[in-house]
């Protein structure tokens, strides 16, 4: 498994692992709309983010240390072919959230809905990306 | 477009340039060993410039290392 494959699956896990916990809480009890800005909803969503960046952060500095030389690699071609698909679909669906979110909600509802779909919708081009990254390369591993 | 497949000689070219392994092949064309391993085993076609290149690293012309068949 190349370096950049395995970041791509770390990326996935800490994104169950962090947003995950944060969207089924706002799943299964909303913040109250109206209720701005609503400290502990922030202090969730801070936990959430932070905790996925730093996270993310021990995370790389562990793959470093386990394999130096591959985490040193620049990109190779099979590398920029997968990193250009999988970005390209991601952009999509990062345009499609961010038009719902921007265009459409605005004239339905307000508040921590509009954040979290935000949010949400980040989230799910991130999926998008490393999820089709990890994909591109079991598909040509050999 | 018809469909096909591009084949290749890697595998017996590295056996007959000493038991090549597929990371030094990697090494001097610039990828990793894991991309070698996805050429050789035809799941990832390589850019024209990379397939040149390894065909240069066994002192092959290209139709010797890569072959297309066309899928009719």
């Amino acid at each position: 498994m190349t370096h950049r494959e395995k970041l791509a699956w770390m990326t996935l896990l800490l994104i169950a692992a962090t947003y995950g916990p944060y969207f089924v809480h706002v799943a299964v009890s909303p913040p109250a709309p109206g209720e701005m800005p609503n400290l502990p909803q922030l202090w969730l969503l801070a936990l959430a983010a932070g905790g996925n960046g730093v996270l993310h952060i021990l995370g790389r500095i562990g793959l470093r240390i386990a394999a130096p030389e591959d985490a040193r690699a620049p990109a190779d071609e099979r590398d920029r072919d997968i990193e250009r698909r999988s970005t390209q679909v991601a952009y999509y669906v990062m345009m499609t959230g961010m038009i719902l979110v921007a265009m459409v909600m605005p004239f339905t509802t307000s508040g921590w809905q509009i954040v979290n779909a935000g949010l949400l919708a980040i989230v799910i081009s991130e999926i998008t990306q490393n999820g089709l990254a990890a994909w591109g390369y079991r598909r040509s591993a050999a | 477009m018809s469909g096909g497949t591009i084949s290749n000689q890697i595998r017996t070219l590295r056996f007959l340039a000493g038991e090549m392994s597929q990371a030094e092949l990697g090494q001097k064309i610039g990828v990793t060993r894991q991309t070698i391993a996805a050429i050789e085993a035809g799941k990832y076609s390589p850019t024209l410039e990379a397939a040149f290149r390894i065909a240069e690293v066994f002192g092959k012309p290209l139709d010797e290392v890569f072959q297309w068949r066309s899928g009719g």
